[in-house]
């Protein structure tokens, strides 16, 4: 980290201190071993695999110790901390490296005895920036399908099969829908999936353009769904398409036969149904197949220049990418883009169905637009206009156009304050 | 009192560490706050110079999107205060004076009971309140339609004016305890000898409240009404975990802007900016509460008042029980109060 963002966080932190207070965070390891401080926003159910990787990666060594943190607001601790190894996000790449806090990551998958060759084209692209891999491919995480085998037999591959799986599930219950649309929460993979189904590109010189004609019809689609086909409930609020399905008709809640969420809620969903959960490819909801999502990779702070450090995460990714080691990580539901771990994986697709099934999806994998400040540049449309979408029965494609006007003037101001 | 120069330097001594902590604490973060703001400076990538105004004239230009940010969140959070005091300092008087009109041994329980869910963090009392009202399934909803009041659920969260009504609700229900606890104090200190006078002529139950019990827990009020404006100013918990700002960015408060400026757009120099106008905001709101409360006390004190006075003023009101004497008659007996 350099010594300019050093004192930036200083700064943000004495306007927090004034906001809201804050607890500064510390990290420990063995004496003696060479420490690589490593974080990661894994808080959730896949949070225990990754920490599987690393303390196995711990035992094994005399030399170096991998300290990890996993913190839910990992990104601004990065920016803060003096942090050797971060997990990020492939619509972050580009950010993270044209603010120079991420350097490339090429040399030390090389003195790792890795290369690109060793990953899948999705892999291999969630990492690239400008021909130059910023970060080691991790895992792709697709909008995964997954369904209620009590009330749908097999995966619905098309919208025309889910909308008669609505009728269907309609006459027999009112509560009863074939999928759910969220008003919050994951509506970015909804609005990627909706540009790449139609072959929109929405990057334009830099920023994100959705005021094409074509993708407001698209977006409207998702309108239809809920106010005219029936096909999915109204107003479902925040992460709806996961809650939806996990609720339960005969308790009065609307309750959907399947589901297109993160794969990180594979555990829950397996949790309520068992035996009867099906996982399925990211069904046809426009006019050509396609899945989009995101990918984690893994990258090395600006600030590494230390020689024992640099061998320690060369080391680290030795450990890491062996299929015995990287298989952890698919058990937790993750999709590897690593392909000698998809071969091992493959061999046991009961104790990795997840990732087994969505790694036939990558090949129909779109990543998101590569663009300075990508989430910051889709505020707008995941704040106001995917609830507009899901929640008012009267809105029209000239409203709609407003909305997408707005969102468009945003994302441009963000994409400007670019650093040249 | 004479002082010795030892004892004054002894005095000293004792005053450093609350001016250390002013320095650090206070002073330095706004001095250093509004140099940030005078530059143009990124989370980033640091400090790229200095531009003077140019962050305020970007949040105060009607075409930015900081503007837009800053507006938005401004005009949620005055709401919010609108919404939220009334609430907080009624419901919180009336708790206090609930608790003052019981029993001694209950009033020890009442008082635990009433200031228990301040204790809770507010991660808890959101997922609580997002149980309670969720859209889809949630308790408040399955109750309205089972007893057949709704016939389709309510979207709480998603949906205004509910989406506020839950806010207030979890904030009242959350905070109300630490504000009926300076009420309960204050009531305390009331001279009971005042309504034993007053119950003896007769006085009514809202004419002792009027003129009795709320002239002499007037300062408390005044500073309960202060710092519970302030609290609603720095709105962010249960914005953030209820209802994600929204719908539509509707519950998004200041705070949550500042939050999305610096951490998100990576903005510090504007965040900044806008920290100290919010800051400046909230000194003029709480400069026109004192400002409201003095003038009115100056005009009180040019009739003061004294409690013999305040109580005749109470018997003057009349009973509002049949079977307490008539005001006429007081007045007319203009009886002497000791």
């Amino acid at each position: 980290m350099s010594k300019k963002s050093r004192y930036s966080f200083l700064a943000a932190g004495f306007v927090l201190a004034t906001l809201a207070g804050c607890t500064p965070g510390g990290s420990g390891g063995d004496s003696g071993k060479t420490e690589i401080k490593f974080i990661n926003g894994f808080t959730g159910g896949d949070g225990d695999y990754m920490t599987k990787i690393v303390n196995d990666f711990n035992e094994s060594q005399d030399e170096y110790t991998i300290v990890q943190s996993q913190e839910k607001e990992h990104y601004t601790k990065f920016k803060s901390g003096d942090y050797h190894l971060v997990v990020m996000h492939e619509t972050n790449l580009e950010t993270y490296q044209k603010d120079q806090l991420i350097q490339e990551a090429g040399p030390f998958m090389e003195a790792a005895g890795i290369s690109e060759d060793d990953f899948n084209e999705a892999g291999i692209q969630s990492g690239l920036i400008e021909e130059q891999m910023f970060g080691v491919p991790l895992d792709i995480h697709p909008l995964t399908m997954f369904y209620n085998e009590e009330l749908v037999q097999e995966a619905p591959t098309d919208y025309e099969q889910l909308k008669q799986l609505g009728e269907t599930l309609q006459s027999e219950n009112s509560n009863l829908y074939a999928f759910g649309l969220p008003s919050t929460g994951l509506t970015t993979f909804y609005f990627t999936v909706a540009a790449a189904q139609n072959n929109i590109d929405l990057a334009k010189e830099g920023y994100l353009n959705f005021t094409d004609d074509a993708y407001a019809d698209a977006l409207m689609q998702y309108h239809s769904m809920i106010f005219e086909d029936n096909v999915s409930p109204e107003k479902l609020g925040l992460d709806g398409e996961f809650q939806a399905f996990m609720k339960s008709a005969d308790d009065g809640a609307k309750q959907t036969a399947v589901t297109m969420t993160g794969p990180w809620y594979y555990q829950a969903v397996k949790e309520k149904y068992g035996d009867s959960l099906g996982i399925g490819k990211m069904p046809t909801l426009f006019e050509t197949p396609a899945t989009t999502g995101n990918a984690h990779t893994i990258a090395v702070a600006a600030s590494v220049d230390d020689d024992a450090i640099k061998d320690g995460i060369a080391e680290f990714l030795t450990f890491m990418y062996t299929p015995e080691n990287l298989a952890n990580w698919a058990e937790s539901g993750q999709t590897v883009t690593h392909l000698e771990t998809l071969d091992y994986i493959s061999e046991d697709p009961e104790k990795y169905d997840l990732a087994n099934v969505n790694q036939e999806q990558l090949e129909m994998y779109t990543p998101a637009p590569r663009v300075y400040q990508f989430d910051e540049q889709m505020r707008y449309m995941n704040e106001v206009v995917f609830t507009k979408l899901t929640n008012e029965p009267n809105l029209t494609k000239e409203d709609l156009m407003k909305e997408l006007e707005k969102a468009t003037k945003a994302s441009k101001q963000v994409a400007d304050t670019q650093p040249e | 009192m004479y002082m010795t120069k030892r004892t004054k330097w002894f005095g000293f001594v004792f005053v450093i560490p609350f001016l250390i902590s002013f320095l650090i604490f206070w002073l330095t973060p706004l001095l250093y706050g509004i140099w940030i703001s005078l530059h143009d400076f990124r989370l980033s990538v640091g400090n790229n110079g200095f531009i003077g105004l140019q962050n305020y004239v970007a949040i105060l230009t009607p075409t930015t999107l900081y503007h837009d940010v800053f507006m938005n969140t401004l005009k949620n959070t005055l709401l919010f205060i609108a919404l939220s005091v009334p609430p907080l300092v009624l419901i919180s008087l009336g708790l206090a004076l609930l608790i003052d009109h019981l029993p001694n041994r209950l009033k020890t329980f009442f008082r635990t009971v009433f200031f228990l869910s301040y204790a809770i963090s507010v991660t808890a009392v959101s997922a609580l309140y997002l149980w309670l009202f969720g859209a889809n399934g949630g308790f408040i909803n399955n109750i309205l339609l089972k007893t057949g009041l709704i016939s389709s659920a309510i979207n709480w969260t998603g949906d205004q004016p509910y989406a506020w009504f839950v806010i207030v609700v979890a904030t009242v229900w959350w905070t109300v305890g630490f504000n009926m606890l300076l009420f309960v104090n204050a009531l305390d200190e009331v001279d009971v000898n005042l309504y034993e006078a007053a119950d003896l002529d007769g006085a009514s139950a809202w004419n002792k409240f009027r003129y009795i019990t709320l002239p002499d827990i007037r300062n408390i009020s005044i500073f309960v009404m202060i710092t519970t404006v302030i609290a609603s100013f720095n709105l962010y918990g249960q914005s953030l975990l209820i209802t994600r700002g929204g719908p539509g960015q509707s519950t998004s408060s200041l705070i949550m802007g500042i939050h999305a400026t610096v951490f998100g757009n990576n903005q510090l120099g504007i965040g900044s900016a806008m920290a100290l106008l919010m800051g400046i905001i909230m000194m003029l709101i709480t400069g026109l509460q004192y400002w409201a409360s003095y003038r009115n006390k100056r005009e009180e004190t040019g009739q003061r008042r004294e409690p013999k006075q305040r109580l005749k003023r109470a018997l003057n009101a009349g009973p509002t029980n049949v079977s307490q004497q008539p005001a006429t008659t007081v007045e007319k007996k203009e009886r002497k109060i000791t």
